[in-house]
This record gives C-alpha cells, sequence and structure tokens, in this order.
C-alpha cells in the first residue's frame, strides 16, 4: 500500500483476522449465549488465545 | 514447612550462583550487559520472554481473578497479552532487531530526534516499571508469607536483595538464564498440576459442566459489562509490542528471524499457561474449595489438597520464580532507562567505561532500594495501579513505534504530538480527574493516533535518508552462507 512500508499479504490478512476475531468476540450477544456452561464469550478469548500463537507460527513458517 | 523452605533457599542460592557466574562476562561489556551481546538462542530466548511476560499475576493472580470474578472475565484480561504477541512478532520483533541497540528509547529518538523523546520516554518507564516492581514486590512478600511462614518484611527483603544482587552483577545474561530456569518451573508445575486435574475429573469440557453446576457464576459475565474488560484488553495487546522488558528481549536475538520466532514460541507457552489455570484447576478448586474468603489462595488449597510436601515445595518455587523473573527483567529495564537512556545520553564520551559500570550496577540498587522501601507498605490497589502504569507506556509508546517503523509520512512533530498527546489523555481519565465513563485507553490511544496522521500530514516529511534506513530495516536479513 502506497505511503507504508511493504508488509508480506499473509501476515497482513493474520492481523487483520485476528483483530477482527477480537472486536466480534466484544460483541454483547455472546455474554448471554451458555455452552457447557460459560458465556460464549468466554470460549472466543480461549479460541483466540489458541488462535494466536498458531496463526503466527504458520505465517512465520510459511515460505515468503 | 522445612521442605518448602529448603527447596525455595537453594532455588535462591542457585540464582545468585547464575549472577556470580554470569557476572566474569558482562561487567566489562555495555554489549554484554544490556542484551546478553545479542547472542540468545530461539528457544531460550522464547522461555525467558515467557517467564518475563507472566507474573506472579500468571499463576496466583490468574486463579484468584478466575474463581472470585468467573473465567470468561478473566481469560478477557489475559488475551489481551497474547493478541499482543503476534502484533509483536509481525509489525516490530524483525525491524527492531535488525535496527540492533539496546532500548525502546534508542529507536524512538532515532526516528524523532527530539529531547522530549529522549527524556519523556525513559520517564514514563522508571515510572510505571517502578509501579510495576512494587506489585510484584508485594506479591512475592505475601506468597512467602502465605507459604513458608516468614513474616512480611523480612521475606520481601531477602528476595529483593537476591534479584537486586543477580540482576546488578550478572545483567541480561544472568536474567536470561535465571528467567529459563524460572519459565521451565512455571510450565511444569502448572501444567502438572492441571494433568493431575483432568486425569482425576475428566476434560475440561466436563470439568466446566462439573463445576458451573455447583457455581454457575464461574462460567457468567456477571460482575461488570463486558466493555469495562475491553481497556484491560487493549492496554496489553498494544502494550507487549512497545514494553521495555520485551523489547530488550528482542535485542538479544540473534537475528531478526530468531527475535520472532522466539516471541510466538513464547506466546504458546503463555498461552498454555494461562488456559490450563483457568479450564483446568480453577474448577477443581470451585468444586473442592467453594468458599474461599481469600480467592488469591485457590491455587495453593489444590496443591497442598492433593500433592506431597516436596512438589508442594516445588510449586512454592514456582510461585516465586513466577515473581521474580518478571521483577528481574522489569528492573534491568528501569535500570536501562536511567543508566542507558538518560545518563547515557548526558555523560556521552565524558565518562570511561569503569564509571559507566559502575553506573549500570548503581542504578540497579538505587531503584530496587526504592522499589523495597515502598513496598514495606504499599498502596492497597498496588495490582490495579501497574496495569494503569503499563497502560500509560500504551497510550504514548504504541502509536509512534508502529508508526515509526511502517508509515513513511510519520515524522518528529506526528511522533512527538502522538506521544505526549497520548500521555496527556490517558493520564486525567486515568486518575479519574476528568470521568468521561470509557476505559482511559480507549481514548487516549485513537487521541494519540490522530495526533500522528496530523502532524504527518500538516509538517514536512522526514528525509530520504532516514527512511531509506526505515526502509532497510524491513529488508530480510542476508542468508547466511555455509
Amino acid at each position: 500500500m502506497k505511503g507504508f512500508f511493504p508488509i508480506r499479504r499473509s501476515e497482513a490478512w493474520v492481523l487483520i483476522a485476528l483483530v477482527s476475531f477480537s472486536i466480534v468476540s466484544f460483541l454483547p450477544i455472546w455474554r448471554t449465549k451458555i455452552v457447557a456452561g460459560m458465556a460464549m464469550f468466554g470460549w472466543l478469548m480461549a479460541a483466540l488465545m489458541v488462535l494466536s500463537p498458531l496463526l503466527a507460527l504458520y505465517v512465520f513458517m510459511r515460505k515468503p | 514447612m522445612i521442605v518448602e523452605r529448603v527447596l525455595v533457599v537453594l532455588y535462591l542460592a542457585g540464582c545468585i550462583g547464575i549472577g556470580i557466574v554470569a557476572s566474569r562476562r558482562v561487567l566489562t561489556s555495555k554489549d554484554e550487559y544490556w542484551v546478553a551481546g545479542r547472542s540468545i538462542g530461539t528457544f531460550v530466548n522464547a522461555m525467558a520472554i515467557m517467564a518475563s511476560l507472566a507474573s506472579g499475576g500468571s499463576i496466583i493472580g490468574v486463579m484468584g481473578l478466575a474463581y472470585s470474578r468467573g473465567i470468561p472475565a478473566t481469560l478477557a484480561l489475559f488475551a489481551g497479552a497474547v493478541l499482543g504477541f503476534p502484533l509483536a512478532s509481525l509489525l516490530v520483533a524483525a525491524p527492531l532487531r535488525r535496527f540492533g541497540r539496546y532500548t525502546i528509547t534508542d529507536f524512538l529518538s532515532y526516528r524523532y530526534p527530539s529531547a522530549w523523546v529522549r527524556y519523556l520516554v525513559p520517564v514514563f518507564i522508571v515510572i510505571a516499571f517502578t509501579i510495576y516492581i512494587v506489585a510484584q514486590m508485594k506479591a512475592a512478600g505475601i506468597t512467602a508469607n502465605a507459604l513458608l511462614g516468614i513474616p512480611y518484611d523480612t521475606a520481601l527483603t531477602l528476595l529483593t536483595f537476591v534479584f537486586i544482587l543477580y540482576v546488578s552483577i550478572g545483567g541480561m545474561i544472568a536474567i536470561t538464564w535465571t528467567d529459563v530456569i524460572q519459565g521451565v518451573l512455571m510450565l511444569a508445575v502448572v501444567i502438572g498440576t492441571g494433568c493431575v486435574m483432568m486425569w482425576r475429573m475428566g476434560s475440561p469440557i466436563e470439568l466446566m459442566a462439573q463445576a458451573t453446576a455447583v457455581a454457575p457464576e464461574l462460567g457468567q459475565v456477571v460482575h461488570r459489562p463486558v466493555s469495562s474488560y475491553m481497556g484491560y484488553f487493549v492496554i496489553w495487546a498494544t502494550a507487549i509490542p512497545v514494553i521495555p522488558h520485551i523489547v530488550m528481549r528482542v535485542f538479544t536475538a540473534k537475528d531478526a528471524a530468531s527475535a520472532r520466532l522466539s516471541l510466538n514460541i513464547a506466546m504458546l507457552a503463555y498461552s498454555v499457561i494461562i488456559l490450563t489455570a483457568c479450564l483446568a484447576i480453577v474448577p477443581v478448586g470451585k468444586i473442592d474449595f467453594p468458599a474461599l474468603a481469600d480467592p488469591d489462595l485457590v491455587f495453593l488449597k489444590v496443591v497442598e489438597s492433593e500433592f506431597p510436601a516436596l512438589l508442594r515445595g516445588v510449586a512454592v518455587a514456582a510461585v516465586l520464580a513466577a515473581v521474580m523473573s518478571t521483577t528481574d527483567a522489569l528492573l534491568l529495564a528501569v535500570s536501562s532507562a536511567i543508566a542507558h537512556d538518560l545518563l547515557g545520553t548526558l555523560l556521552k564520551n565524558r565518562a570511561s567505561e569503569r564509571v559507566m559500570t559502575l553506573i549500570r550496577v548503581g542504578s540497579a540498587w538505587v531503584v530496587g532500594a526504592l522499589a523495597l522501601y515502598w513496598a514495606f507498605s504499599p498502596p492497597e490497589l498496588i495490582s490495579e495501579f501497574y496495569t494503569a502504569g503499563i497502560g500509560l507506556l500504551s497510550a504514548s509508546l504504541f502509536v509512534p513505534t508502529i508508526a515509526g517503523l511502517w508509515w513513511k509520512r510519520a515524522n518528529l512533530v506526528g511522533g512527538v504530538s502522538s506521544l505526549i498527546i497520548g500521555a496527556l489523555i490517558y493520564i486525567p481519565l486515568e486518575l479519574k480527574l476528568v470521568d468521561w465513563g470509557v476505559s482511559a485507553i480507549l481514548v487516549a490511544l485513537p487521541a494519540s493516533a490522530f495526533a500522528m496522521v496530523l502532524g504527518g500530514f500538516l509538517a514536512p516529511a522526514e528525509s530520504k535518508v532516514l527512511l531509506d534506513e526505515i526502509g532497510a530495516l524491513h529488508e530480510s536479513d542476508p542468508v547466511k552462507k555455509p
């Protein structure tokens, strides 16, 4: 993108995906929906904690 | 308590021994003292990064919080730090490692050459990290008092003396070696305890179902609106890429790729600790001890009821390791802010290497002694303060660092104004001098970004030479010939 130093496309998509996932996780709808005893908000936060390292490792391992 | 005390004394003696061995290498070289000669391998650095981030709060605090406020809210607080790691790995680690200096102040004052940046940034670091150190010391004193029966003041003095000693004489090398031991100990104790709980009572999903049948509030978001947790989430997500004790570890890596990979592995280990604590240990604690007066004791109660004395001693050492592995890294970061960023600039070319070595060692003792004095009678809400202190670093440093690395129009006016406006808006909102009903960081960060954009477009761009040098930081390392 003009005006910015270049970033690999896969890295940019991972950043966009993780930030979007975080924003969606904070929507109030997940607060009251209970799954296996815990609010979906909690499961989404746990999923974010699993997804973040796995996606970061994936883009690191990808060949440029 | 004899077994526990002997194990803890052995552990502390080991830390001092590592400091003495490391001192032979570091006391004659600035590079060795601050960044371990830039020679730390990927897995060692990963364990050290994880250990320096995972404080006492990540073992005792996370479980106490989950027990009292519910697991979803607790995961939200700690997930922010986990999101911060890919931001650091993808946006900051490689270019900063190629930059190859010592501290975040070095980069910011190179990108925005101004006295405001050179002196304000280390002052912010000293303020935020001194509060953080006092909070950690208070946790160490309370833990040693509760687990070993040693009076709070005695425990505090003993532990502080040990970590100031090995930090001041052993520098980054001593911190790296002790942090690796502390990180492995933490991982082993938390994962080991979690596995025993799951073997006894079933998978995390089964555990959650059993625990929430007894205490439904454990799985609910009942204490605050979700939006109030967003502030903590954003503070930690934006702090990790710029927080000085993590950035210093990036500079210790062998090369840019190693810096990135070690951050990714550290993030994985940190996630495992938090998820195991919240989804495997806390549910059992809630079932077995449903009405604890002090929620912070839930982990210790579980360990006490499940394990023999020797393993309890290892668990006590792991909790103290969690506290000390963070505190030593914070102490080195504050020392570098004083001895390298502030005094190093003022005394440039005027002080001998021997004098600078004395300043490096002395600054660790001065900061440690001041923090110890404050920790003897800390304010009640010190733990709340330290996240607020980290928020000051996020509000003031995140935008200038990320824009400075990635936006070509980032310039001196934008950098200085985003640094100052981020701090000026964050402080009164955080101290409730002005109350807008939202978390301070959610106002300060956009304001800092707005100031950066305004400065970038209204003031002249930086020289082509500087932009070419920044561009070079984004070019891959040359492939080493076999």
